[in-house]
């Protein structure tokens, strides 16, 4: 056996940060997400790069923001020159495998990979209820059967908690009862609204198109639905929701029970995150899309079940702001292998081992093409650039003239992003030096223009409906 | 004959835009041949020794699911079940295809013959993969151990899958296609909730699941519906006819409709 490490990229679909039991959430039991906590350091402060599953993804495959990788919303394509993980390990010595979901158009994932399994059908959005179980018996299959020299590389896309999305389709066009009235449930049995269910009006144009108006650019049909749920049927969402990440949980306690009876347990580092959250009711939202924290807070834990990797165990970082172009990176560093230099994202490894390093006082997250935040410590800043009058396809930014509605919340005082100080003139001089952190940041962005003719028509009619709104208000 | 132009029951209602109304269709094609199919029985008895199912897979939500043959179905599960009376014991052999996943699954087990039908002894599975991966078969087996733990072996490899609470009956979640028709018949349980513990596909322990009466209706034909609900578990809608069989059952993702019943009483 070699002396370098293996790694096990285990991902689930649309998770959001506090959705596991170890993290104090009451109302799901996820003991297999737990015990990877146990065994190893979680990031409290784990953000997304952007709140949609293609482009997350691409940042996780590249180190780059969704910007940068031609992937700056679902419709997007992987720049053909960009390299990904799988390319840069296999030319380092390494065995790379992929399972399960990848979803990063413009990118096969046979040219990067080996596929242990990835179904008839190509798996993309939805299918959990056919594509997880399959995952894990392909890794299991690969566990129990791994005999190279090399290392291995192994990322597995789980879909779930993703399939909460097919629950919600199937509100379109039917009344489901809600099951305190079939007397399924009692109200005890659900957990409670959140805390933020109702929402600042004040949200950026982009926001509202894509998600609030009557005929929204995004699951216009489940909007109409949802409108006419009761307090229990938004309940009822989130009582579901949990049950997905159940079932994706015990997937993942199967791959880590065959792991803990391989050789490798011991020198196998798991970094586990979600490429993505859910509103789940917050906001009077549901699914991603948005750049509020249910949507764009995600799990990231680093962990190993052996001692073979020095990894601080049962430790939650509170301090340090995560971001999914960290995973490249840090898969690079416990690979041994040089971080390009144009990769945007940290290792991690050093905070996971404990060790203090000079790290970023901010996430900077993108969203729907249009949609920007930042957030501090203190603060989350939400804006928008608004659409170019002659699209030229390129991501937009850095451009403080461009820039439309703004949202603006403390973190300390309003932690459920309630009460939009946009307005308050003693935060007049925050909202700036925001801005002016926005501006900079992309600065150093190198961003790549959608060439596509699929991406380009969505962008043009997507720019044409916010321009009509930023015109005439409708 | 069935009327596919009435509303089926929320519980298993996927004829809606998204499936071009192939849904309804298919669901009612599938159940006027279980029902021509149960006229030619030759004996029209509920209690076979010896019985065989087939049950159409229909995807609830069309995108990306459709077969190649233009057909809604994705697959199909035959179920077998043969009765040991020496032992008093069902020996179970359930075929699982998906065409989507791609993965075809034979699961072989044997449930004593109570209520609840308890998983009784050890169990195998064998899984192939159809897709064109790297990942081409697994086998599986598993047994209860004496101190009410649940051991598989996956490619010879063992693990401890946890452990059920002496009181709570372990069952598999196939096997709930005949729980079922139990608990219907059984008077004065309508209004009950019943707690049993499921071993998933023969591999994953759901411990804490409750099962009870939903409703009563006449269309697509005379049901009675149960849910399922647990911790781990996604709901599920269980629907019984007039013969005590297991016609419908529905998930968030997929429905099986029962398309084929044989059986024997010897």
């Amino acid at each position: 056996m070699n002396n370098l490490l293996n790694i096990l990229f285990i991902n689930t679909d649309q998770h959001t940060w506090d959705a596991i039991s170890a993290y104090g959430n009451p109302y799901l039991n996820t003991p297999n997400i737990d015990r990877l906590h146990q065994n190893g350091t979680s990031f409290k402060k784990s953000y997304c790069t952007d709140p949609v599953c293609a482009a997350s993804r691409s940042s996780w495959a590249t180190g780059l923001y969704t910007s940068e990788t031609g992937v700056p919303f679902n419709g997007g394509q992987l720049h053909p020159e960009i390299q990904d993980i799988g390319q840069l390990l296999s030319s380092n010595g390494y065995r790379t495998f992929h399972c399960g979901k990848w979803h990063v158009p413009g990118r096969n994932v046979h040219e990067s990979f080996q596929v242990l399994y990835y179904g008839n059908r190509n798996i993309g959005a939805g299918g959990a209820a056919y594509y997880d179980s399959a995952s894990t018996h392909a890794v299991a299959d690969f566990l129990t059967n791994y005999d190279e020299k090399e290392p291995f590389y192994l990322q597995i896309g789980f879909v779930d908690p993703h399939d909460v999305c097919e629950y919600l389709h199937n509100h379109e066009e039917k009344h489901i009862p809600n099951p305190i009235e079939q007397g399924i449930l009692t109200e005890d049995d659900l957990p409670p609204l959140p805390i933020n269910f109702n929402y600042d009006e004040r949200e950026t144009i982009l926001h509202r198109v894509c998600r609030r108006v009557d005929n929204a650019l995004i699951h216009a049909p489940i909007l109409k639905a949802v409108r006419k749920w009761d307090e229990f049927q938004w309940r009822y969402l989130r009582w579901n929701y949990y049950r997905f990440i159940e079932k994706v949980d015990a997937e993942i306690g199967r791959v880590l029970s065959l792991l803990k009876q391989t050789p490798f347990c011991n020198n196998t580092v798991i970094i586990f995150s979600a490429d993505h959250g859910e509103a789940s009711g917050s906001h009077q939202m549901f699914q991603k899309f948005a750049l509020y924290e249910e949507s764009v807070r995600v799990p990231f834990i680093i962990s190993c079940l052996g001692e073979g990797v020095r990894i601080k165990k049962d430790r939650l970082d509170n301090e340090n702001f995560v971001s999914g172009v960290d995973l490249f990176p840090t898969i690079c560093d416990f690979a041994g292998v040089d971080i390009p230099a144009t990769c945007q994202g940290k290792s991690l490894r050093p905070l996971a081992e404990g060790n203090a390093t000079p790290w970023r006082d901010y996430a900077y997250i993108e969203s729907n093409y249009w949609g920007r935040s930042i957030v501090t410590d203190d603060y989350k800043y939400i804006t928008e650039y608004k659409p170019k009058e002659n699209e030229d396809f390129l991501p937009p930014g850095p451009d403080s003239e461009q820039l439309g509605f703004a949202q603006l919340f403390d973190r300390h005082n309003d932690p459920y992003e309630t009460v939009n100080l946009v307005d308050s003139p003693e935060h007049q001089e925050i909202i700036t030096a925001f801005r002016d952190k926005l501006i900079e940041h992309e600065s150093r962005l190198i961003r790549q223009e959608i060439v596509h003719q699929n991406p380009k028509r969505t962008i043009r009619n997507w720019g044409n409906r916010l321009r009509e709104y930023w015109k005439h208000g409708k | 004959m069935m009327n596919k132009s009435k509303t089926l029951h929320w519980s298993f209602d996927h004829n809606y835009g998204a499936q071009r109304d192939d849904f309804a269709q298919s669901m009612i094609n599938a159940l006027d041949e279980y029902q021509s199919n149960l006229s030619n029985l030759r004996e029209n008895t509920r209690i076979r020794k010896y019985e065989k199912r087939v049950y159409q897979i229909l995807p609830n939500l069309w995108r990306g699911y459709q077969a190649n043959n233009n057909k809604l179905s994705i697959g199909k599960v035959i179920t077998e079940r043969k009765y040991d009376e020496n032992n008093s014991i069902w020996n179970y052999r359930v075929h699982y295809q998906n065409t989507t996943s791609g993965e075809d699954l034979i699961f072989e087990f044997c449930c004593l013959d109570k209520s609840y039908l308890p998983l009784h002894d050890k169990w195998k599975v064998d899984v192939k993969n159809t897709s064109s991966d790297v990942y081409s078969k697994l086998s599986l087996s598993g047994h209860l151990t004496s101190e009410e733990g649940i051991q598989l072996t996956i490619n010879n490899t063992n693990i401890n899958a946890g452990t059920i609470a002496g009181a709570i009956p372990l069952t598999c979640n196939w096997a709930l296609l005949d729980v079922m028709p139990i608990i219907s018949k059984s008077k004065g349980s309508l209004d009950n909730k019943h707690t049993i513990a499921i071993l998933e596909d023969l591999e994953h322990l759901r411990p804490n699941c409750h099962l009870g009466f939903l409703d009563s209706i006449n269309y697509p034909m005379r049901l009675d519906g149960y849910y399922l609900y647990g911790n781990g578990l996604l709901p599920s809608y269980w629907w019984i006819d007039a013969n005590d069989t297991t016609v419908i059952v529905s998930a968030v993702f997929e429905t099986l409709v029962l398309q084929e019943l044989s059986g024997d009483t010897q």
